[in-house]
C-alpha cells in the first residue's frame, strides 16, 4: 500500500511541477520584462505553453549535423536528467540512500552542462559557415586557416562553463552538506527539521545568494548568457533544433527553473517537494520568486564577456567558500 | 479551432532577412518589434534570428546578387508550415531598382523576392509603416493555421 | 607603441569565425570574418558590397529632379542628408539662391534626422550590448522624433523635404507645427537626460564599454575616419561649423578623448542636446518669406562638388549637368570612410565585443555599397 502511495505521490508531484514550470517563462516575460520595458508584453501562456505545442506540430526535419540522431536525442537526455534530479530530492526515494546524495545531484547537473558541449560540436547551422558566400577569394587576408562554426565557439564556452562557470552553484550546494555533516539529502532534511532551516543562518544567507547566481549561470540567462549571446553566437548550441526537439528544449528550460528552485527549498529550507503536504506551496512560491528575481536582474544588465564573467564567478565563489567557513563557527 | 491552430496563433516567431534595401523598411520593422509603442509581442509575434525557430520570414529589399543564395538557404532551413512576407516596395516589385539596366538583364538585382522564393503576403510602402507590418503578419496567419 | 601590439602575427591565429550575412547583431547584410586566437580577435576582415544596387548607375542620364529624389533611397536613416546634398550640388551648379526660410527649415529637418539617427545608434548599441531594456527605452524616445518627421514631411522615413531651389510646399512650418516641434523637443530633452544619467551611472554597462574598440587619434586620422567616430578620438572636426546653412546658429563641437565605445556613445549622447539647441534657435529666428525660389533656368554645368556634415560624418555628392540631366554622379558616404576604423577597432578584443566595436562606428552598409564594383561569381 505504501509503495502505491509513494508512486502516486511521486508522479503527482512530477506532473504538478511540470504544470507549474511551463508558466514560468511566460511570467518572466510578461510580468517582469514587459513591465520594466513599459510595454504590454505577450500573454503569459505564449512563451512557455503555446510555443512548445506549436513546435511539436511542426515538420520534423533532419538537422545539419554529422550525427543527426544523437543530436536529436540530446534534449531528451537533458530533460530526463533533470527529472532524475527532481526524483532524488523527493522524500519517497530516500530509501535508496546511496543514490539520493548531493553527489548525484551534482553529477546530474554536470550532465546538463556536458550536453551543451555535445550540442555545440554536433550542430552545423546555416547561419555562419554554411552561408553561401564567396569568402575564399583572391586577396583575402588569411587563407588555409581552420574555419569554425559559431556553435563550435559556444561549445568551447560550454567547456569553460563546466570548468569554472558553474562553481558558485556547486559551492552553494555544499553549504548545507557541511552544516549538516551529511551528504545524503535525507540527512540534510532531517538536520533542518531539528535545527531549523539553514537559510536563516549567516552561512545559509550567503549560500543562498551564491546559489542564486549559480542558478542564473546554469540557466544561461542574461547577463551570464555566454553560451547563447545574440551579439556573436546567436543561439549557440541550440541553433539546429527544430520542431518537437525544440519543444523539448522549451519545456526543459522551464522545468530546470522549477527543479533548481526545489533543490534550493530542499537543501536550504528543509522542505522536499511533496504533493500531499501544504509545504508544496512553499516550493511553488520559491519557484516563482527565483525567476522573478532573475528576470529583474537580466532586464537591467548587459551581456557579460569574460572580462566581467571571470571576476563575478570568482567573487561569488569566494563568498561561497566564506559561507562554508562560517558553517564551522 | 484545434489545439494545433490555436497554438500556432498564440506564438508566431518572425525572422527578418534584409536583402539590400535602404534600411528604411528594416528599421521600421525592428521598430515595430522593439518599440514599446508598437510592441509586436502583445500580438504574440516574437522576433528570432534562427531559421529553425521561425514560422514567418519577413524579407525586405530588392534581393541583390550576393543575397540571393543566403535567402534561399534560410528559406529552406525553416521547417513547414512557413509563410513569407515581402515588405516594402523593393521587395514587392523591385522599387526604384526594378528597371536598373532597361532591357538588359541585371547582374546586380535578382529580385523581386517573388522571383526567388514563394511570397504569401505583401506589405506595400516606401518605407513600410509599423502598423502595416503587424497587419501583414496577421494576414499571413490563416495560411499557417490551416496548414497540416 | 600601441600600434605594434595590434600588428597581426599569422602564427597566433588559430581559427576563423564568420558572421553574416544574416546575423542577430548585424542587422544589415554584411560579412565579417574574425581571425581569433583563444576567443581574442587578432585580425578582422569586413566584406561589403553585398548591398550593391548601383544607384549612381541609375542616376546617370536621369533628369536632375528625379535623380535628387532617387538619392533619398540610398539610405533610410539619413535620407534627408542625401537629398539635401544632392540639391545643394544642383543649386551650386546652376547658381540658384535659396530663400533663407527654406535654409532654416532644411537645417531643422537635418537636425531632427540627427536626433533620430543618434537614438537609433544608441538603441542598436544597447541591443548589441545585450541591454534590451535600454534599447526599448531609446526606441520609445525615438518615436517622438519619428512623429515630428511625419508631421513635417508626411512620411516616417523618406520625407523628401528639399527640392531644387527650396523646400517642398507641404513641408512649410506653420504655427501649429512649430508648436508641436517645441513640445516634442521638450519631451525628448527631458527623457534623454534621464536616460543619459542612468546610462552613465550603470557600472555593468560602463565596465562593458570602457576600453573596448579603442581607436587612437593617430590611427583614426590615418584610416580616414570621419564624423563622430573621429570626434570621439579628440579631433574636433565638424563640417557644420564651416557650412553656410549653419552659419546663423551657435553650437558646440562635442569631442571625447578615449576613442573607445564609451567615447563614441557619449559623443552621440552629448550631440543630442546640441541638435535640440540648433532646432530651437532655428525655430526662434525663423525668417518670414518665400520657401522656394522658382525663378531659375537650367544650364549645363561641369562636375560640381558638395560636402555636408551628416549624422555619420562627411557626405560628398558630385555630378555634372547636361541638358538638365545628371552625368558622372559620384557619392561618397561617411560609412565607407569608417570601414578601416571598424576593422581596426575589433582587433585585440573578445569576440563578443567585436560586433560592438563595429557598431560603435555607426555603420550604414546600405549607404556604403553603391560605388563598389561587383564581380560576377
Amino acid at each position: 500500500m505504501t509503495v502505491i502511495n509513494s508512486i502516486i505521490t511521486v508522479i503527482g508531484t512530477l506532473i504538478v511541477a511540470l504544470l507549474v514550470s511551463i508558466w514560468l517563462p511566460g511570467i518572466e516575460r510578461k510580468f517582469i520584462h514587459a513591465r520594466i520595458q513599459q510595454r504590454v508584453g505577450p500573454p503569459i501562456s505564449s512563451v512557455g505553453i503555446m510555443a512548445p505545442i506549436k513546435f511539436f506540430f511542426k515538420q520534423t526535419i533532419i538537422p545539419n549535423s554529422p550525427m543527426p540522431r544523437l543530436f536529436n536525442t540530446l534534449p531528451i537526455i537533458s530533460l530526463l536528467s533533470i527529472i532524475a534530479i527532481f526524483l532524488i530530492i523527493m522524500p519517497q526515494l530516500y530509501i535508496y540512500t546511496v543514490l539520493t546524495s548531493i553527489i548525484a545531484v551534482v553529477g546530474l547537473l554536470k550532465v546538463e552542462e556536458v550536453i551543451y558541449v555535445f550540442m555545440g560540436s554536433l550542430s552545423k547551422s546555416v547561419m555562419s559557415l554554411k552561408m553561401p558566400f564567396p569568402d575564399i577569394v583572391k586577396g583575402a587576408k588569411h587563407y588555409n586557416i581552420q574555419r569554425s562554426f559559431l556553435e563550435e565557439l559556444s561549445s568551447l564556452r560550454a567547456f569553460r562553463l563546466i570548468a569554472f562557470g558553474s562553481f558558485p552553484l556547486y559551492i552553494a550546494l555544499f553549504v548545507p552538506v557541511v552544516m549538516s555533516k551529511s551528504i545524503y539529502i535525507e540527512g540534510i532534511v532531517l538536520y533542518q527539521q531539528i535545527n531549523g532551516p539553514i537559510l536563516f543562518t549567516l552561512a545559509g544567507v550567503l549560500g543562498a545568494i551564491v546559489f542564486f547566481i549559480g542558478y542564473m549561470i546554469l540557466l544561461n540567462e542574461y547577463p551570464f548568457a555566454i553560451l547563447k549571446t545574440k551579439a556573436d553566437v546567436i543561439e549557440g548550441p541550440l541553433m539546429e533544433y527544430a520542431a518537437k526537439y525544440r519543444a523539448y528544449l522549451y519545456v526543459t528550460r522551464g522545468f530546470l527553473m522549477f527543479v533548481l528552485a526545489s533543490v534550493f527549498t530542499t537543501l536550504f529550507l528543509g522542505i522536499p517537494p511533496n504533493l500531499f503536504s501544504w509545504n508544496i506551496f512553499i516550493t511553488i512560491a520559491v519557484a516563482l520568486i527565483f525567476p522573478i528575481l532573475m528576470a529583474i536582474m537580466s532586464a537591467f544588465s548587459p551581456i557579460f564577456t569574460y572580462k566581467q564573467f571571470y571576476p563575478t564567478v570568482a567573487g561569488f565563489s569566494i563568498i561561497g567558500i566564506l559561507a562554508i567557513i562560517f558553517t564551522f563557527i | 479551432m484545434s489545439l494545433k491552430s490555436y497554438s500556432r496563433a498564440r506564438a508566431v516567431h518572425v525572422m527578418l532577412v534584409y536583402t539590400g534595401g535602404c534600411n528604411g523598411c528594416d528599421i521600421e520593422i525592428v521598430n515595430c518589434i522593439f518599440s514599446p509603442k508598437y510592441d509586436a509581442e502583445q500580438y504574440k509575434v516574437f522576433l528570432t534570428w534562427n531559421p529553425r525557430e521561425a514560422d514567418v520570414l519577413v524579407v525586405t529589399g530588392p534581393v541583390t546578387k550576393h543575397n540571393e543564395k543566403p535567402l534561399i538557404e534560410i528559406y529552406n532551413a525553416i521547417p513547414e508550415p512557413k509563410a513569407v512576407i515581402a515588405a516594402g516596395a523593393c521587395a514587392l516589385m523591385g522599387g526604384v531598382y526594378k528597371n536598373i539596366h532597361g532591357d538588359i538583364p541585371s547582374e546586380e538585382i535578382m529580385g523581386p523576392v517573388e522571383n526567388i522564393i514563394p511570397v504569401d503576403a505583401k506589405i506595400p510602402g516606401c518605407a513600410v509603416r509599423p502598423e502595416d507590418v503587424l497587419s501583414g503578419v496577421v494576414a499571413a496567419l490563416p495560411l499557417l493555421l490551416d496548414a497540416k | 607603441m600601441e600600434e605594434d601590439n595590434k600588428i597581426t602575427d599569422k602564427k597566433v591565429i588559430e581559427t576563423e569565425v564568420t558572421m553574416g550575412t544574416v546575423h542577430s547583431a548585424a542587422i544589415e547584410p554584411y560579412r565579417v570574418r574574425l581571425f581569433v586566437e583563444d576567443e581574442i580577435v587578432r585580425d578582422a576582415e569586413i566584406t561589403v558590397g553585398i548591398n550593391h544596387r548601383g544607384i549612381e548607375r541609375i542616376m546617370e542620364g536621369l533628369p536632375v529632379e528625379k535623380a535628387n529624389s532617387l538619392t533619398e533611397k540610398i539610405c533610410g536613416i539619413c535620407s534627408n542628408s542625401h537629398i539635401w546634398n544632392s540639391c545643394l550640388v544642383a543649386e551650386k551648379a546652376i547658381g540658384i539662391e535659396v530663400p533663407e526660410r527654406a535654409q532654416y527649415i532644411r537645417v531643422i529637418m537635418e537636425e531632427l534626422e540627427r536626433l533620430h539617427s543618434h537614438m537609433l545608434y544608441l538603441a542598436h548599441g544597447n541591443e548589441v550590448l545585450g541591454h534590451e531594456t535600454f534599447a526599448m527605452r531609446l526606441f520609445y524616445i525615438r518615436e517622438t522624433v519619428m512623429e515630428l518627421l511625419r508631421i513635417i514631411g508626411g512620411n516616417r522615413v523618406q520625407y523628401g523635404v528639399s527640392i531644387i531651389g527650396g523646400i517642398r510646399p507641404r513641408c512649410e512650418l506653420d504655427e501649429m507645427r512649430i508648436q508641436k516641434i517645441r513640445e516634442g523637443l521638450n519631451l525628448i530633452e527631458e527623457k534623454i537626460t534621464e536616460f543619459a544619467d542612468r546610462f552613465v551611472s550603470d557600472p555593468m554597462i560602463m565596465s562593458r564599454i570602457t576600453g573596448v574598440g579603442v581607436l587612437t587619434q593617430k590611427q583614426a586620422i590615418k584610416l580616414g575616419a570621419t564624423g563622430p567616430t573621429l570626434r570621439s578620438t579628440g579631433v574636433g572636426i565638424d563640417l557644420r561649423s564651416e557650412m553656410e546653412s549653419y552659419a546663423p546658429f551657435d553650437f558646440d563641437i562635442i569631442t571625447q578623448n578615449d576613442g573607445d565605445v564609451k567615447s563614441n556613445l557619449l559623443v552621440r549622447v552629448l550631440e543630442i542636446p546640441e541638435a535640440i539647441k540648433i532646432i530651437r534657435q532655428a525655430l526662434d529666428n525663423l525668417p518670414e518669406g518665400k520657401i522656394t525660389n522658382r525663378s531659375w533656368e537650367m544650364v549645363d554645368a561641369p562636375i560640381t562638388k558638395s560636402y555636408i556634415e551628416v549624422p555619420r560624418g562627411t557626405l560628398y555628392h558630385s555630378y555634372a549637368l547636361e541638358d538638365g540631366r545628371v552625368r558622372n554622379s559620384i557619392i561618397r558616404t561617411p560609412s565607407i570612410a569608417n570601414i578601416g576604423a571598424m576593422q581596426y577597432a575589433t582587433i585585440g578584443h573578445h569576440i563578443t565585443d567585436a560586433q560592438l566595436a563595429i557598431v560603435q562606428c555607426d555603420p550604414c552598409f546600405t549607404c556604403t555599397d553603391r560605388a563598389i564594383q561587383i564581380i560576377k561569381i
